[in-house]
């Protein structure tokens, strides 16, 4: 079988962080940890290609698209990201390329530690745990080997060849109707089984508020929000509900929001009093006398908008990892995300 | 102890259906007069009225599906069928009832506030809805020019029932097929040292067009009550929701309710069937509060062990299951809940938008967000274009489950459930 792996710019042998906006790369064969990988996966299988991208890069629009182009080209049997560990972008990036490939009709298959933040965004491609970081990459790779034999032989990952995360929740038709099976339920239970159920309770994140800011005098703060606040004409056409992109756009000179100048596309609420004042969507005016006091060092020059209103969760947290890394490339070390 | 006995079912089968010159049932073939069947729909809110028929495996497709009903008797004369609405409800509830299985009266049109739902008689969506595998009667209408929509509504839901009640009284000359008895309310029977099991209905009481009606009257403001499940054979829960295609209730599944059946069908051998219990969802929290408290009082006092609890509706309807869980859990009682689950189209999102906290048992009637692929289809009834996508009613389309007409019945009635 012909496998083609994923890794970043780090385990391409690009480089770290100077290199995190390479665009997406392959050349034939295996490299770095793959040939390892090649190794573990025996006489039958092949890493064919290797692809690779940045960090930074892999999280923009359209890199996923870019990266599953060159994948296509070797023509795969089984697509293979990772080990991306606890790295953040890179499991991302893992992720959503398999996500992407799965979607394409490609199996393929994750890795990465079960905390790492991409986990939830594999979709419908199976991930398998890793290890937390690089050194260890030996057991890391003989899980996601054998995850590998395993898939190519069509048979579906599960906890016991190392998978994790949320298996996806998609129809099937049971024997019973779904009333016999809630009496079945109710008899299991009476019979003292305490944990039947058919339905897993599902797992909301918990997030750990940042640190104060020392000194918010000396810091470039942004602004940030989900209440769908747009140029009037809607030039980046942002969804009014389940919206899948977030857009970003110069903060305007001058006092804060002009009205009739901005509106709110939101479709979750009478968005009549926001459109009155849009500075009650993103607080321009307020943050603009803060900067004239000097009680923060500065305003970002754009703020960042997207639409909360039955958004998935996992592009929520798409937009989040994405914001975050463009803030912290652009110096942002504050930001005031406001929610509707 | 209350001595009525319950329903006994005289079930006749619909194997074939036509349209003729009058209405009877022969061997199996039920024929309807479309001129006599107009007439009893007829009203003043009404400019028309057509009836045609689909059948299960035609290429045909029904969407802007209202309600359905199963067409029931309780004999010559008319009787208690549909207390309330058509009959009175002095004798409903027992004795013999007529049922036309596999074959219902549907109502298919605009209405306000009707979210468009689908039916698909043969294809991938056929299975996943109760009138995929029925014979059914498709009443389409205009409304008259200035008639207000609450009384379009009104005339549809005495139209329908009217005719529900004359195509079964065109079987009591004729054999049943089978005969089914119904154990009486509160049957003690077998019940010995089994666990009391009820079930708990929750039913979607938003107003006109998103109501249901409990011996003919509106259960919007009512507080909970026990229901003498036989009466639900006879047709004393008629829906008039429309909102949620495939998270509704229509009159045909409380007629046939799978939790009770489900409940009946194990009654005296692993369980003993305590009883319904029936529930407003009101949207308030405070009153999604005291409904569940109530409920949990009403069945804890009836000696309940363990319910079956279920919801009509998506969003918020959860709430009131999680609640009512919790609260029966909290006197003590074992709750199992019945959840359509909306994970997003790849199935990875948070599934449950409120999941009970103390009580976790849970089924899944599916993945409300999942997606079908419907083929183009000859014959379409209930309207020229699918409104939801822009497309003519008879193209292939694709659409999610949620569309597909009770695809994730929460009362239980199919067999899809997700992982």
């Amino acid at each position: 079988m012909r496998v083609v792996h994923y890794v970043n710019q780090f385990f391409a042998g690009l480089g770290g962080e100077d290199a995190a906006g390479s665009g997406p790369d392959s050349r034939e064969g295996a490299v770095g940890p793959g040939r390892r990988l090649d190794q573990l996966l025996g006489d039958d299988h092949q890493v064919v290609a290797t692809v690779w991208c940045g960090d930074d890069y892999a999280t923009g629009e359209g890199a996923v698209d870019a990266v599953l182009e060159l994948v296509r080209r070797y023509e795969p049997d089984a697509v293979v990201a990772g080990p991306a560990f606890t790295s953040g972008r890179y499991g991302l990036a893992c992720a959503r390329v398999a996500a992407a490939a799965v979607a394409a009709g490609i199996p393929a298959v994750a890795a990465m530690h079960p905390d790492n933040p991409g986990l939830d965004e594999a979709g419908a491609a199976p991930v398998v745990a890793s290890g937390d970081a690089a050194r260890q990459m030996g057991p890391s790779l003989d899980t996601l080997a054998a995850a590998v034999r395993t898939l190519v032989e069509g048979t579906p990952l599960t906890a016991e060849h190392g998978r994790i995360g949320a298996v996806p929740r998609l129809g099937r038709l049971a024997d019973d109707s779904a009333a016999e099976r809630a009496v079945a339920l109710v008899l299991a239970r009476l019979g003292g089984d305490r944990d039947a159920t058919e339905v897993p309770l599902p797992r909301f994140d918990s997030v750990t508020p940042a640190a104060p800011v020392d000194d918010p005098s000396q810091v470039t703060v942004a602004l940030l929000t989900e209440g769908g606040l747009v140029p009037d004409a809607n030039p980046g056409s942002l969804e009014s509900a389940r919206a899948t992109r977030w857009l970003r756009y110069p903060l305007p000179g001058g006092d804060g929001f002009a009205a009739g100048e901005w509106r709110s596309v939101h479709g979750g609420f009478s968005t009549v009093p926001a459109n009155a004042d849009p500075n009650r969507i993103v607080a321009l005016d307020v943050a603009r006398e803060l900067e004239r006091e000097g009680a923060i060092g500065g305003l970002f020059g754009e703020y960042f908008v997207t639409t909360g209103n039955g958004t998935s969760v996992a592009n929520a947290r798409r937009f989040g990892i994405e914001w975050a890394a463009d803030l912290r490339r652009s110096g942002a070390r504050a930001a005031i995300l406001t929610s509707t | 102890m209350d001595q009525r006995p319950g329903v006994t079912r005289l079930v006749h089968t619909v194997r074939e259906v036509a349209l003729g010159d009058r209405t009877g049932f022969d061997a199996g073939v039920l024929t309807v007069s479309a001129e006599e069947a107009a007439a009893l729909v007829s009203s003043p809110a009404l400019a028309a009225v057509r009836l045609a028929w689909v059948s299960p495996g035609d290429s045909a497709r029904i969407v802007k599906v209202l309600d359905a009903v199963e067409p029931r008797s309780k004999g010559p004369g008319g009787g208690a069928i549909f207390p309330g609405l058509l009959g009175p409800v002095e004798g409903a509830g027992t004795g013999p009832t007529h049922v036309l299985r596999g074959a219902a009266v549907v109502v298919a049109g605009h209405l306000p506030r009707a979210q468009e739902a689908v039916v698909d008689m043969s294809g991938p969506a056929a299975p996943l809805s109760p009138l995929g595998a029925t014979h059914n009667l498709v009443v389409e209408f205009d409304p008259a020019e200035g008639a207000a929509w609450e009384d379009v509504d009104e005339a549809l839901r005495r139209g329908a029932l009217a005719l529900a009640a004359r195509l079964a009284e065109a079987a009591v000359d004729a054999p049943p097929d089978s005969v089914e008895e119904l154990p009486p309310a509160g049957d003690a029977n077998g019940a010995g040292g089994l666990p009391r099991v009820g079930a708990v209905t929750n039913l979607q009481t938003q107003g006109t067009f998103k109501d249901v009606f409990v011996l003919g009257k509106s259960f919007t403001g009512a507080p909970p009550a026990f229901l003498d499940a036989n009466l639900l054979d006879d047709g004393a829960v008629v829906s008039g929701q429309y909102g949620h295609p495939s998270l509704k209730n229509p009159t045909y599944v409380h007629q046939n309710h799978p939790v009770v059946a489900a409940l009946r069908a194990r009654h005296g051998r692993d369980l003993s069937f305590a009883g319904l219990v029936i529930s407003p969802e009101p949207v308030n929290q405070g009153q999604k509060e005291d409904m569940s408290s109530e409920v949990a009082r009403l069945c804890a006092d009836a000696g309940w062990d363990a319910a079956v609890v279920t919801k009509e509706g998506g969003g918020n309807a959860d709430a009131d299951m999680a609640l009512k869980m919790d609260a029966l859990e909290d006197l003590g009682l074992t709750a199992v809940g019945l959840f359509a689950e909306m994970a997003g189209a790849d199935g990875t999102g948070p599934s449950v938008i409120v999941p009970p906290e103390r009580a976790t048992a849970m089924v899944s009637t599916g993945n409300y967000d999942e997606r079908l692929t419907l083929p183009a289809v000859e014959v379409a009834l209930g309207g020229a274009e699918l409104a939801l996508l822009g497309v003519p009613a008879t193209a292939e389309m694709e659409l999610p489950a949620a569309v597909v007409y009770c695809s994730l019945s929460p009362l239980g009635w199919g067999r899809l459930t997700c992982g």
